[in-house]
């Protein structure tokens, strides 16, 4: 590779950064005031459009976006509303917790990463969880003070940005040698690579005194453990911290709002989510993501209009590691520890890969609701049925009679609820995907949009020829 | 854990260990450690590769046809075989097993192609490696939930199997250079068995002719008049049912031994071989399999016997995978066309 080519990929680099700082600024100050009202300032064309001021007419094209955040911000109070309700037996049944949402909300944005390059540019990226194990063990290991040149205390936003860069750096070192190949081998060798880091951080005993268990955010031997702050740098009233029990919890906000610990995790967790999910889409709506998709569809051809296709597919398997190592980022500040198997493993790959296919495949957002599903499935066939799920409910609500009634051999419906459901939601879910697999191939997401695409995405999509092209063509203009 | 700097004693140690390593009783028992593990990859590979060189399906699900074949085996071994049965006994047991199983995976490869894989063939080949993977989670699951029930623990090695094998295999033998395990020379000959089995299969039989044609250009094979659908369901049902035999010969060795994880341990290794080799030629599969083969067992008598480094068996493998690719962006054999999408 020339220096040449080096630097013209900076300067994509470069033009991504723009986007992604713009998708911050709007995306802030979209969720800040939840509802969608006026963001602070944005660098959008003035000509964009006419009539309408531009935030009104943003707001008119993400109206989707905006009922799923808002439904998604309802959530906490219509859980515990739920609780509070004649029906609570029923909700705690059904509905995962708060717990169970905030992991949808980090591991969904793994599973977006992990579709942004896979399902848009065909590439099936299944060494994704190097980039997750990444961000992840960087967290952790700089609030343990084992990273060198950085504080143990830095800001956790900073951590996850630079977990997210470390990634990227490991990326493009992987993407150099694989894109070299297409299809399976494309898929094996990235799988080669993650197994590799896999195995050596799994025996790597700087990370920790156990490292096949992974560390835990301990802090360094002379000081406590950091707290993880996500808000506005620099302004020590709007920040608060996340995980479980380290995290902060929130009283009389607005007079009349409090916050657990754990809902303030989920709304801070979501928060990056939502930056990091429009800075993704703003992308994949850009010329750049028009190229993805034309690699995906047919390679040879986008090659012969001009684009080279290497770097085109570099620059996406970066964007997606970056923020592969964001969600890995996110994810140890929630749990505030991190192990090679739920995080380096080749079968969390698989998770992002099973969460894609159900969401919907190269629908960005299809993931997110792919892990819903996934983790509520789970949370209610759960072991323990910590969350609440059918076993504790059954032993509750069904009579003696039923479940010491034998259905044969001398097996109770107790035992065999045991048996058969309680911890196997694996099982329940692998059938589910090889259905989707098989009969829905577009994912909950994707059919959604096949189905009702007609009518929203000519509301829609009329706005985005007009306005949405001209919007994006302009940054990245110079191919 | 030893660093692998400049310092003196380590140094030394390094030495030592080299000259320990080139006195001929170790190599000649890392060699035949080695052709053991090679023998097990190539067993776990072979189905594997002869169903991508078909039909161009990468089957995930391989890795728990063989964890299903290492139950299988070990239950059939479990329930005929007692403390006093002798080893000649075990041994006849073993090998009507080894035709149990292969003919019960056989059949459900049968199942899952037909039922499965056949309505995805005009898809991306994408679709083919996401449904096998599905099978694989459903599988995990179902023998998870029948081992459970049974009180047998899924995660760890099925001790009760392991305890099945003759006295012949656990004692050492002698074989003047050095004495080695009994069970790696039962394991290297049924490596050979398989190879020389499958080679006549592909090229002494005229349904070989068929799948190496089919595996050339299947288009003008069908053109010929020559059902290639059949065919693929036969080598698919070929290839597990291979896999399930080598997961019953896996339920045996300590290394392994019948586990779930042991699905995710086998289909790993299975893909490096199959991948370094060049996906779709049984030629590089076999010598794949002893290229990993003797790297694991040389590094693992070094981190045995020398260096601390638990980790380096296993990244060496991976190791061997990134590196093929690298040079050899097809594998060593693999064909420009094989797999080429």
């Amino acid at each position: 590779m020339s220096s040449d080519a080096d630097r013209r990929e900076a300067s994509e680099e470069a033009s991504r950064e723009r986007h992604a700082s713009r998708g911050t600024e709007t995306d802030g100050g979209t969720t800040a005031d939840a509802e969608g009202e006026t963001p602070a300032e944005s660098d959008l064309p003035e000509d964009y459009g006419s009539g309408l001021s531009w935030p009104a007419r943003y707001a008119r094209e993400h109206v989707p976006h905006l009922v799923v955040i808002a439904l998604f911000a309802a959530y906490p109070f219509l859980h515990a509303f739920l609780l509070e309700s004649p029906v609570s037996a029923e909700a705690v049944m059904l509905l995962p917790d708060v717990d169970t949402m905030t992991a949808v909300l980090y591991f969904g944005l793994f599973a977006m990463s992990f579709d942004f390059i896979s399902g848009y540019t065909g590439y099936l990226s299944f060494g994704h969880a190097v980039f997750y194990g990444t961000g992840a063990y960087f967290v952790v290991l700089t609030a343990n003070g084992k990273v060198p040149f950085l504080p143990y205390d830095a800001p956790f936003l900073l951590l996850v940005v630079l977990g997210g860069v470390l990634a990227v750096v490991l990326s493009l070192l992987i993407g150099v040698v694989s894109f070299r190949l297409s299809g399976v081998y494309f898929a094996m060798i990235t799988l080669g690579f993650s197994q590799v880091l896999y195995v050596f951080v799994r025996d790597w005993d700087y990370v920790g005194s156990s490292p096949r268990d992974g560390p835990a955010v301990v802090g360094p031997p002379d000081a406590t453990a950091p707290a993880f702050n996500v808000g506005v740098p620099g302004v020590d009233a709007l920040n608060l911290a996340i995980g479980g029990l380290a995290g902060d919890s929130v009283e009389g906000l607005f007079g009349f709002v409090n916050l657990s610990s754990t809902e303030v995790t989920y709304f801070m967790a979501g928060l990056v989510v939502i930056v990091c999910y429009f800075a993704m889409q703003r992308l994949v709506h850009s010329p750049f993501g028009r190229v993805m998709i034309a690699i995906r569809e047919n390679e040879e051809r986008a090659e012969a209009v001009g684009y080279d296709p290497f770097r085109y597919k570099l620059a996406a398997f970066a964007v997606s590691a970056f923020f592969a190592g964001i969600a890995g980022g996110l994810f140890a500040g929630v749990r505030r520890s991190v192990s090679p198997d739920n995080s380096l493993f080749f079968l969390v790959t698989g998770d992002a890969l099973l969460a894609s296919i159900i969401g919907g495949f190269g629908t960005l957002a299809g993931p997110l609701y792919g892990r819903l599903f996934d983790e509520s499935v789970r949370e209610f066939l759960s072991k323990e049925g910590a969350g609440g799920g059918l076993l504790p409910y059954l032993r509750n609500h069904l009579p003696e009679g039923v479940l010491g009634a034998d259905i044969f051999g001398g097996l109770t419906v107790q035992e065999a609820i045991g048996a058969f459901l309680n911890g196997h939601a694996a099982l329940y879910i692998g059938l589910l995907f090889v259905l989707f697999v098989l009969y829905v191939p577009n994912g909950i997401l994707g059919t959604l949009r096949d189905r009702l695409g007609a009518t929203v995405a000519k509301w829609a999509g009329a706005r985005l020829s007009s306005g949405g092209d001209g919007a994006s063509a302009s940054p990245s203009g110079e191919d | 854990m030893t660093a692998l700097g400049l310092d003196p004693v380590v140094a030394q140690s390094l030495v030592d260990g080299l000259g320990q390593f080139l006195r001929p009783s170790t190599l000649f028992s890392v060699l035949v450690d080695g052709l053991a593990k090679s023998a097990l990859f190539l067993m776990i590979a072979t189905g594997l590769t002869l169903i991508f060189g078909l039909m161009g399906v990468l089957n995930f699900a391989h890795g728990s046809l063989t964890m299903i074949g290492a139950y299988l085996g070990g239950l059939i071994m479990v329930l005929t075989v007692s403390q006093g049965t002798p080893n000649g006994t075990r041994l006849a047991v073993f090998f009507v097993g080894l035709f149990v199983v292969f003919g019960v995976l056989a059949a459900l490869g049968g199942v899952i192609e037909v039922g499965l894989i056949r309505p995805l063939y005009d898809r991306p080949p994408i679709y083919q490696i996401l449904l096998t993977f599905g099978v694989t989670l459903v599988l995990d699951e179902l023998v998870r939930i029948v081992t459970l029930f049974y009180d047998i623990q899924p995660v760890a090695d099925w001790q009760a199997a392991l305890g099945t094998k003759p006295t012949w295999f656990t004692d050492p033998v002698d074989l003047g250079l050095a004495s080695v395990r009994g069970l790696a020379l039962f394991e290297i000959l049924f490596g050979v068995v398989t190879v020389v089995a499958v080679w006549a299969f592909l090229n002494r039989t005229r349904y070989g002719l068929v799948v190496r044609a089919g595996s050339e250009d299947s288009e003008m094979t069908e053109a010929l008049g020559i059902d290639v659908r059949r065919v693929f369901t036969v080598v698919f049902a070929l290839g597990a049912g291979i896999a399930g035999v080598a997961g019953m010969l896996l339920m045996w060795d300590k290394n392994w031994g019948a586990s779930v994880p042991l699905a995710a341990e086998t289909l790993l290794p299975a893909f490096v071989v199959v991948i370094v080799g060049g996906l779709g030629t049984f030629r590089g599969t076999v010598y794949a399999a002893l290229i990993v083969g003797l790297a694991d067992a040389v590094t693992t008598w070094w981190f045995i016997n020398v260096v601390d480094l638990t980790f380096l068996p296993e990244v060496v493998v991976f190791a061997i995978l990134v590196l093929v690719l690298v040079v050899k962006p097809r594998g060593l054999f693999g064909l420009a066309e094989v797999g080429g999408h």
